[in-house]
């Protein structure tokens, strides 16, 4: 009876995961193709969800769980607002591909075809069986011995965001005559 | 789910390359810069891979490194394409020649 | 004691260092106390070495320092005083320091006086190094040295572009001259390994003889000497030179420089004692110089050009002498020259100064009066020149005369008899010049015969020392002196006893060119008017001197001016370099240009080329995969 469950369960796994990744690459495609860019950002929201989910079957609930909250709830949101702050009714709209349209594809085709090929080529090793995922706990505790240098990095790396953003609105301000 | 590892990979093939195919072909600037999202988190999902088959946490910390600095770029990109804008007064990136030559 | 040599020659040196940069600023006192006095002090250290190489016998060297080592080869700066050398020096020094005296006051009234004496004390300096070297290269650094300040001196008034010329043809032909002279030496040095002259002369000398000819060294030394002493086909210049002033004119293209090729081919004569064929060619060449620029002489109107062309004459004369074989009557036949050669181009150089800068005979006579200084001493060097016993010039002459004829080293009748019709037509154009310039009615301008005046007692006094040398210089016999450096050629033995009947030709010709000059000469030139219409064309043709010099203009220096515009300006220079030069540059330009067209300023297009550069990479990767 645990059998069944435990394989019935892995199934479920499985599916959920083959149905997140189809989510997510058709929530690529659509970026690609909807016209107006309020649909996009939608589109890359179920992307981005999507992915969330991805890392929460894999077993890092906390990647999971930042990525919806800084990616989604952040990042996204801000790009909305911009989106709502700017003009719908922009040349760009109307027509949404760039000159290097067919280009592009082609070399997207042979770009993917490419990595899609050396990867089957070199499948990598199996993982030594299921384990674990990422406890917080882990997660933190490496963070603060042997990624420490690279923490306090991102806060050096946040002050010049700051720095940037006043600089910018510097610009903005002088621009105003104010 | 170890199995899975080779299409999780391709999965994050795809996407970055659908991202940077998005940079190439899409004329709004705003679009533009989320399709850099995009392959931001195609290369987030790879790495998640591979702290997933390894075991170990280095790939979860990159990814989270990877979070600030993609919330700190789209804080600053963000501003610059509003001034931008303002000067040009279009969203077509096609009207952004100004470093030709 | 110990470094008498370097001090010789350092004297004229210091005198030219510190007339040219300090001489303007101190002051004519100084420059002449400066610019005379090193030279009579270099004279009597000259004399002092003589004294001492007297009393050692052997010659005296001094190794001054060492100016090169090239590889195993050393090149040194030495100095070689033998009796040659004494003779040469104290005339270099002796001379040189009259006639220093003597521009004292024929400069006197220039601007560039200072300039005048650095360049006269440069050209002793130079003079020295070329007399006392040691090694072939010295020597050749002084032949060098003495062009340059030839050059500088003849075009010493610069502004004057004819002048300018001068100067720059005299040290072209030189220069063409010891490119002969240059592969000489290269010979020389690759069988000898040695350019030190004694050292030649002993290794020519010695048995078994260097694996070199003889005669061709011997002739490609001739051609440095050709430039040098003016011999065809390099004369030229001599002529020409006789723009700068007279007192230069006297030194350098009288007295010193044009003998050091004499001077050089008696120092080597270990060689040539082994070259009878270039002895050959030196006795012909010289005789045909001789008696070439003597009929071009005849013909002549310019005071200086006469002596100019009796200069050539009388060198062609040492150059026989050498051809023969008779080194010592060559250099004695320089001595003698040199004395009665000078006094004659200082006297033309007082003339010109009393007859304020008239130069053109046919506007003198009846200066013998109004000029007695100056007309005693130019007829004692006349007549020496014209080799009337028992004057220097009679004593030197004879002997290259003889030699000519009897000498078992090449000596011939018919060297004689060219010879001695240069010397009958030497006596002629002499004494010609003589009569038309100080005798007969002034032929003068008015206001040029108000002004004339003897010449200050600076330049008369230099003209008597000079006049009476002229006349007892004969008397000290130099051959004799010289005799166990540069052994006199055997005379041939059937011929001994033409010796006296050949000395009384000898005078025969003279007294007979001074008949004939004063003929056709005297009274106003009566006579030579008279017949001048009926040899106008002869006349013409000698008076252009054979038309040489558009000769060459012809033949050399137009094509050479085409090759150098046509060929080596527009051809190598504009074209080739320029063009290469700027078609590397253009090409940089267009091709910047080109690749410049990639930044179209469109952001897909660079995305784009992201992408693709990246399939690029991979794909370069993976190859090896």
């Amino acid at each position: 009876m645990t059998g069944t469950i435990d394989t019935l369960l892995q199934n479920l796994d499985t599916l959920l995961l083959y149905v997140l990744a189809a989510g997510a690459l058709v929530g690529a495609i659509l970026m690609l193709v909807l016209r107006q860019p309020m649909r996009v950002a939608t589109a890359l929201i179920a992307t981005m969800v999507c992915l969330g989910g991805i890392y929460g079957l894999l077993g890092v609930h906390l990647i999971a769980v930042f990525q919806v909250l800084i990616y989604v709830g952040a990042v996204m949101v801000f790009m909305v607002y911009a989106i709502m702050l700017l003009d719908a009714r922009d040349p760009s709209v109307r027509s949404r591909f760039s000159g290097l349209l067919v280009p592009g594809i082609v070399a997207f085709a042979l770009f993917l075809g490419a990595l899609v090929y050396g990867l089957w080529q070199s499948v990598p090793a199996a993982a030594s069986g299921p384990h674990a995922g990422l406890t917080l706990k882990a997660f933190a505790a490496a963070f603060l011995s042997e990624y420490w240098l690279h923490f306090e990095l991102t806060s050096v790396l946040l002050v010049a965001a700051v720095v940037a953003a006043l600089a910018v609105i510097k610009v903005h301000r002088t621009d105003h005559g104010g | 789910m170890a199995d899975k590892v080779p299409l999780l990979l391709s999965l994050a093939v795809a996407i970055f390359a659908l991202g940077l195919l998005g940079v190439v072909v899409r004329r709004n600037v705003l679009v533009m810069l989320m399709c850099m999202e995009l392959m931001l988190n195609g290369v987030n999902l790879s790495l998640v891979t591979f702290a997933h088959q390894t075991g170990t946490a280095v790939g979860a910390v990159l990814v989270f490194l990877i979070f600030v600095v993609a919330a700190a770029e789209i804080a600053i990109a963000i501003p610059i394409v509003l001034l931008l804008v303002r000067s040009k007064r279009t969203l077509d990136l096609d009207a952004y020649t100004d470093l030709k030559g | 004691m110990h470094h008498l040599l370097t001090l010789i020659v350092l004297l004229p040196l210091a005198g030219f260092l510190l007339n040219g940069l300090a001489g303007p600023r101190l002051g004519k006192r100084f420059v002449t106390a400066v610019g005379c006095g090193l030279p009579i002090l270099a004279f009597l250290a000259t004399v002092q070495c003589v004294l001492t190489l007297n009393a050692a016998g052997d010659p005296l060297v001094e190794r001054v320092y060492t100016w090169a080592r090239i590889g195993e080869s050393t090149f040194d700066v030495a100095f070689y005083f033998d009796r040659l050398t004494a003779v040469m020096t104290l005339i270099v020094t002796g001379v040189g320091s009259l006639i220093h005296v003597y521009s004292v006051g024929y400069m006197k009234e220039d601007k560039g006086y200072a300039r005048y004496f650095a360049y006269l004390n440069l050209f002793l300096f130079f003079m020295l190094l070329l007399v006392l070297g040691r090694s072939l290269l010295v020597l050749f650094v002084g032949w060098e040295g003495v062009g340059l300040a030839s050059y500088l001196l003849i075009g010493f008034w610069f502004e004057d572009a004819e002048k300018a010329r001068a100067g720059k043809k005299a040290f072209i032909v030189n220069r063409i001259g010891d490119a002969g002279f240059l592969v000489g030496m290269f010979v020389l040095y690759s069988t000898l390994g040695t350019l030190d002259m004694d050292r030649i002369n002993a290794a020519f000398m010695a048995s078994p003889m260097p694996a070199v000819s003889a005669s061709l060294v011997g002739i490609l030394l001739f051609i440095g000497a050709t430039g040098k002493s003016a011999q065809i086909p390099l004369y030229v210049w001599l002529p020409d030179a006789m723009a700068g002033p007279t007192p230069v004119s006297a030194l350098i293209h009288a007295a010193t420089m044009v003998t050091a090729g004499v001077y050089m081919i008696a120092r080597l004569s270990g060689i040539y004692v082994h070259a009878p064929e270039a002895s050959q060619v030196i006795a012909v060449v010289g005789v045909l110089t001789a008696f070439f620029a003597a009929t071009i002489a005849i013909a002549q109107t310019d005071i200086k050009r006469v002596l100019a062309y009796s200069t050539i004459s009388q060198l062609g004369f040492m150059f026989v002498a050498l051809g023969v074989g008779a080194y010592g009557v060559a250099i004695f036949h320089l001595y003698t020259h040199a004395f009665f050669k000078a006094c004659l181009f200082l006297g033309s150089g007082s003339v010109i100064h009393a007859l304020s800068g008239e130069q053109d005979i046919r506007k003198m006579g009846g200066l013998a009066k109004k000029i007695p200084v100056t007309f005693v001493t130019f007829a004692v060097a006349t007549a020496a020149i014209a080799g009337l016993p028992p004057l220097a010039g009679y004593f030197s002459k004879d002997e290259i005369l003889w030699f000519a004829f009897a000498s078992e080293r090449g000596g011939s009748p018919l060297l004689w008899g060219l010879a001695a019709g240069t010397a009958l037509l030497t006596a002629f154009y002499m004494f010609r010049l003589l009569w038309l310039t100080f005798f007969g009615r002034s032929r003068m301008t008015p206001e040029v015969e108000h002004h004339i005046h003897e010449s200050p007692f600076s330049m008369t006094s230099v003209l008597v020392v000079l006049a009476v040398f002229s006349a007892i210089g004969g008397f000290f016999s130099i051959p004799h002196f010289l005799e166990p450096l540069l052994p006199m050629p055997e005379a041939k033995q059937e011929l001994h006893h033409l010796e006296t009947p050949l000395v009384v030709v000898s005078v025969v010709l003279a007294l007979l060119g001074l008949a004939a000059a004063a003929f056709f000469f005297g009274r106003d030139a009566e006579r030579a008017n008279r017949l001048r219409p009926r040899f106008a064309g002869l006349q013409k043709l000698l008076y252009d001197k054979y038309y040489i010099d558009e000769l060459y203009d012809r033949l050399i220096t137009r094509p050479l001016y085409w090759i150098s515009d046509r060929v080596f300006l527009r051809i190598g220079d504009r074209a080739l370099l320029d063009g290469t030069l700027n078609g590397l540059a253009g090409l940089a330009q267009r091709t910047a240009g080109a690749l410049g067209r990639v930044q179209t300023g469109n952001l897909h297009l660079y995305a784009l080329f992201v992408l693709l550069g990246s399939l690029a990479c991979l794909l370069l990767v993976w190859r090896h995969v």
